[in-house]
């Protein structure tokens, strides 16, 4: 009796111990999957956010003037002659109407780096597509480069404004401009400046310290070379900040520092040196506008925080691109040239175009492969093949087809189709093939599926009333079994659109500059598709395409919610419960 | 390209007729009582459109698949006979060429030089003795070998050029220069003649370059392309002709002509099925095949491939090293495999087994509804996605995050960057796999269990667990081979550099990395570097096959226990 009491006690002490376990392991549970959906959220999360930027884009409307000796050099508004003329040329001269200070060459590299030539092409077919053009002034819009795009996003460079706290007196002497505060207004900025390169060269001089510290431990030679080169580099950076905060005539500013432009009206001068006071400071005019010794009180101190050696965009260009703006002349809209061009170097005229018509071309041949013969092969193992070792083996075949790595594909694809059978390079028959056989064994169990799932009373009441086996099979299980037939190849087709590995062996890898053909020579052209251009995109130096990347990937996710919307959606409508 | 189409199309509607004529004929000849045919007629239909159709389509497809090569094949003959004096001019001229056989003999002897350095340092190795002088003597020799072959090269190049110019400036002697330059040409060289022919002759795509010789090569090609069209239209034409006829005659009321339909389907049905077969052979063809083109490239030495430390296949001449084949090692890409799929591992299999218990010991099924196609859209998530993500959000991420915990030296691209996500993306198939199976645990067991007073927590760890434990196991080892080949995560964020290290903050290189960097570099197919790529997936192969089959036999023996 006593004994059944402690067990009793001892069971009943031990329960709510045991019911914490009981919740806690729940909760692991439950935790297991809200980390993963948290982790789809985020990804999803995080390349929405990314892709936004690449759906607005910068574009300049020039007032360009076709003159007739530049751009139809013949004179005679033939096509060929047109085709002869100088198209940049004219942008540029429209460009330069816009700045008529600028002269020096130099100069205007850095202005006419604020486009690329290839625009011009448009303008091109433009005017040969409407010879009346020459001689007519037209508006023309095209992109602005990425890196000022990215610049006007605020995306590449941190900047600050504020208004001149007191008066400043100008003099002009050549290309130098002394400027005179009636107080140090400089001085903040300076003093800001001074703090942080202290702050800098403080940290050099500590990692130099924990380098040399970490010296005596490192025995390898090699590895010891690059201590001390790290070592070297380190104290060097220190040694460049301490000297440039030792100079007692003032603060020069170079590349590796903040700019400091002044910007009064039209006019903008690049700081080179402040002095010590922070009261005078002199400069180089980077945007001239009728610039004589005059005295202005309503300027703007413009600080350009990131320094000149990590961005791409120069000072002089961050100046154009503002004032182009200021004038109404660069525009922010909608980007349409992603969903219309095909691929470019160039971030800001790249599209994904050629990628999608190319992804079409494949999964049209990946289809017209794959589906016939992965629902041949399920009905002749489903329905018609004997028990006998040579069916076994197919079977075999194909589970492990499915577990195969999809990179082998590609390596068959290379070394059968494209060397034994000759087959062109990079193009939508060869990758479409190769997807093929991929996504096989995937319609081929899926198809078996549906197969099975057909009652077996369908099959003898055909059967009964005189149907031969394939008569039985064809007319009355395979259009039961054919919605999970269709909707197993949608599936599969979706897994195939996904697919880069595979088609980076065959070449697809390629950049194709036209978007391939949308018919029946586009199979054997070189192209490229949605996930290899996002592969191609992901791997470029370009910032830009950062954000294009994120877009396109968009773009893929979408055309995938549509092959399962689609195939879900076949399935709610004719699948049949028995 | 145009004529063939027409005549598919051709073809087709001559299939349809063929289809009519057999459905009239039967019922002609059944003469107004179906039921004294054999078959139902569109049987006879069926019957003579196969007849119809098959034969000539399978002529046309052999011909849009072989034509071309033929006719490649046919006109290069052609103008390589043309060639002849060309030819014969010039290898008359290099046996005359008294440079020639200098270097020749120069090149004799240094091959000689090598062999002998190389025993020598065979045996040096297996004597473990020193080894550095050997491995300097046959560096040096390898250079001086690559001088030597680029001037014999220059040499012939200067020659076959003298020799070309003698030709006439005529068709004739386009013609032969054009037969002259193909023979001289390397296979790859050749490849690239012939489609910038095709390409002038019949406007297939853009040519490389235009040059007389492949003008003339391209209107060489002209005749023997139309002959072979027409002959092969008109043939394809008369056989589908000929087939309807002679099926039409066939047709009579005792004819079985649905036996007949019916067996060329089962022939079609099994012809779609071998072709997994085919395929699988196709795949272990090739990979051993071009494997072990790889192998005799670096000699026989597999125990280096498969135990060798160093692996650097981009490095063309290297002192220390055989010949000028790089480094071949692939430890340290075994070795980067296996750090990112342990990684994997253990993000993917906690995750995924308790996602997989809850939603089938614990979720309603609402919950279960909306949750499980969650986890199966990470599936669907294309890999090159995954890839972005790891390499501009969680790389700079685990980066920063390294850095400030103190470690100064991460990277990007590291092995935790990849194996986390590449985790993430195979916690589907875990879950969805061991869903299966801890369902197929009979719920006697359970009511077992509960009956002994467990809670569910505790039947299912000392109960259910257990019973699944073989399915679990397998789910896991199929997680495992879908984490080695995986692909594209790898490619973007674990990084190029083959480094042997158990440091998951380092960047690391995988398998299928390596396979990527090889094939698409550049292309020269016949390079142990390229060669390699197949070794490797041999490998890869090899690996995840036998995985797979472990795997398989261990879920199917559980099965068996419960069913």
């Amino acid at each position: 009796m006593s004994k059944a009491t402690s067990i009793r006690d001892a069971v009943s002490a031990r329960l709510p111990r045991r019911h914490r376990a009981e919740r806690r392991f729940q909760a692991y549970g439950l935790a297991a999957i809200v980390m993963a959906v948290i982790f789809l959220a985020f990804l999803v999360g995080s390349i929405i956010i990314q892709s936004v930027p690449a759906f607005t884009a910068h574009r300049l409307t020039l007032p360009v003037m076709l003159t007739e000796d530049l751009v139809d050099p013949r004179g005679d508004r033939s096509e060929a002659s047109l085709r002869r003329g100088s198209y940049n040329s004219a942008m540029q001269a429209a460009l330069r109407e816009q700045f008529p200070g600028i002269e020096s060459r130099t100069e205007l590299r850095e202005l006419f780096g604020l486009y690329s030539a290839i625009n011009s092409a448009r303008l091109l077919s433009q005017v040969v597509e409407d010879p009346d053009l020459v001689g007519q002034t037209i508006e023309f819009e095209f992109p602005i480069s990425d890196d000022a795009d990215l610049y006007l996003k605020g995306q590449t460079v941190d900047e600050r404004r504020e208004a001149g706290r007191a008066p400043i007196t100008l003099t002009v002497d050549g290309e130098t401009v002394t400027l005179r505060g009636d107080e140090p207004v400089f001085a903040v900025f300076s003093d800001r400046l001074r703090q942080a390169m202290t702050q800098r060269a403080e940290a050099d001089e500590a990692e130099a310290a924990r380098l040399i510290a970490t010296l005596d431990r490192i025995i390898d030679r090699d590895e010891r070379e690059v201590t001390d080169a790290q070592i070297e580099r380190a104290q060097r950076r220190a040694e460049r900040l301490r000297l440039q905060l030792a100079d007692a005539s003032g603060l020069q500013l170079g590349p590796r520092d903040p700019s400091l432009l002044v910007r009064a009206g039209e006019t903008v001068i690049a700081i080179r040196s402040i002095s010590s006071d922070g009261q005078t400071a002199q400069g180089e005019i980077l945007l001239p506008a009728g610039l004589g010794p005059r005295r202005v009180s309503d300027w703007v101190l413009w600080e350009i925080e990131t320094p000149a050696a990590t961005r791409l965009i120069t000072d002089r260009q961050i100046v154009f691109t503002r004032t182009l703006r200021d004038r109404g002349l660069v525009r922010n809209g909608f980007n349409t040239l992603l969903f219309v061009n095909a691929d470019s170097r160039e971030p800001e005229l790249a599209g994904v175009r050629g990628a999608f018509v190319g992804s079409i071309l494949t999964m049209v041949v990946t289809m017209l492969l794959a589906v016939p013969i992965g629902v041949g092969a399920a009905i002749y193992l489903e329905e018609f093949a004997p028990k006998n070792p040579v069916t076994a083996f197919i079977e075999v075949n194909i589970n492990n087809l499915a577990a195969v790595p999809s990179i082998v594909f590609g390596l068959l694809g290379l070394a059968v189709y494209i060397n034994i059978f000759g087959l062109p390079r990079s193009t939508p028959l060869v990758g479409g093939m190769v997807l093929a056989i991929m996504t096989l064994p995937t319609v081929i169990i899926s198809s078996r599926a549906a197969l099975k799932a057909v009652p077996p009373s369908i099959r003898e009441a055909a059967l009964g009333v005189g149907a031969s086996k394939t008569q039985a099979v064809f007319h009355h299980v395979l259009p039961l079994a054919l919605p999970g037939m269709l909707t197993g190849s949608i599936i599969g087709l979706a897994q195939a659109l996904g697919e880069t590995a595979p088609l980076l062996m065959i070449g697809m890898v390629a950049f194709v500059a036209d978007p391939p053909f949308f018919g029946l020579s586009g199979f054997t052209e070189p192209a490229t598709v949605m996930p290899v251009q996002i592969f191609i995109w992901s791997t470029s130096a370009e910032r830009a395409f950062e954000a294009r990347t994120a877009a396109a990937i968009l773009v893929l996710l979408t055309l995938m919610i549509v092959f399962n919307a689609v195939a879900i959606y076949l399935r709610r409508r004719y699948e049949r419960r028995w | 390209m145009q004529i063939t189409v027409i005549v598919a199309l051709a073809l087709l509607v001559l299939t349809a007729i063929g289809f009519l004529v057999g459905r009239r004929r039967a019922t002609r000849v059944a003469s107004g009582q179906p039921s004294a045919l054999h078959s139902l007629p569109s049987y006879y239909g069926y019957y003579i459109a196969i007849w119809t159709g098959l034969p000539a389509l399978t002529l046309l497809f052999a011909y849009g698949s072989f034509g071309s090569s033929l006719v490649n094949i046919l006109t290069m003959g052609e103008l390589e006979r043309e060639a002849a004096p060309l030819i014969r001019a010039y290898e008359a001229d290099l046996s005359e060429s008294p440079d020639y056989q200098t270097l020749n003999e120069a090149l004799g002897q240094i091959e000689t030089e090598i062999e002998a350095t190389r025993n020598a340092l065979e045996q040096a190795r297996q004597a473990r003795g020193p080894v550095d002088g050997y491995q300097r003597d046959l560096g040096e020799l390898t250079l001086d070998r690559n001088d030597v072959s680029d001037a014999i090269e220059n040499l012939r190049e200067q020659i076959a050029f003298a020799v070309a110019a003698r030709a006439p400036d005529s068709v004739a002697g386009h013609r032969a220069r054009a037969g002259f330059e193909y023979w001289r040409a390397r296979p790859d060289r050749r490849d690239l003649f012939i489609a910038d022919a095709r390409a002038i002759a019949f406007q297939e795509g853009f040519p490389s370059r235009v040059t007389p010789t492949l003008n003339a090569a391209g209107a060489a090609m002209v005749p023997w392309e139309s002959l072979f069209r027409w002959s092969f239209a008109g043939a394809a034409l008369a056989l589908a002709v000929g087939g309807l006829t002679w099926a039409r005659g066939q047709v009579s009321a005792g004819f079985r002509a649905r036996n007949r339909v019916e067996g060329v389907i089962s022939i079609v049905l099994f012809a779609t099925s071998v072709i997994a077969i085919l395929t699988t052979l196709g795949i272990v063809l090739s990979l051993v095949f071009e494997s072990i083109r790889f192998f005799a490239a670096i000699e026989w030495r597999i125990h280096e491939f498969l135990f060798g430390l160093q692996w650097s296949p981009q490095i063309g001449i290297r002192a220390d090293q055989v010949g000028q084949t790089g480094a071949f090692g692939a430890v340290p890409l075994f070795a980067g495999t296996a750090l990112i799929t342990v990684i994997a591992m253990c993000v993917a299999v906690p995750v995924g087994l308790f996602s997989a218990i809850y939603l089938s010991e614990y979720a309603s099924p609402k919950f279960r509804s909306v949750a499980k196609p969650v986890l199966e859209i990470l599936a669907g998530v294309p890999t090159v996605v995954y890839g972005f993500f790891a390499l501009l959000t969680v790389g700079p991420f685990l980066r920063e995050f390294a850095i400030f915990l103190g470690y100064e030296d991460a990277v990007t691209q590291s092995a935790l960057s990849a194996g986390l996500v590449m985790g993430v993306m195979i916690i589907p198939f875990v879950s969805s796999l061991s869903d299966d199976v801890i369902n197929a645990v009979p719920q006697s067991l359970r009511d077992g269990a509960y009956a002994m007073g467990a809670t569910k927590s505790e039947a299912v760890r000392q109960v259910v667990l257990p019973a699944a434990l073989p399915g679990i196991v397998g789910a896991i080892l199929l997680a495992v081979s879908r984490a080695i080949g995986e692909t594209m995560i790898v490619v973007m964020a674990a990084g190029p550099g083959a480094n042997l290290t158990a440091n998951p903050l380092e960047s690391v290189t995988t398998i299928t990395v390596q396979i990527v960097m090889l094939i698409t570099g550049d292309q020269e197919f016949s390079s142990a570097k390229t060669l390699s790529a197949f070794a490797l997936a041999l490998v890869l192969f090899t690996l995840t096959l036998l995985l797979n089959i472990v795997a398989l036999r261990v879920v199917e023996r559980f099965r068996e226990r419960y069913e």
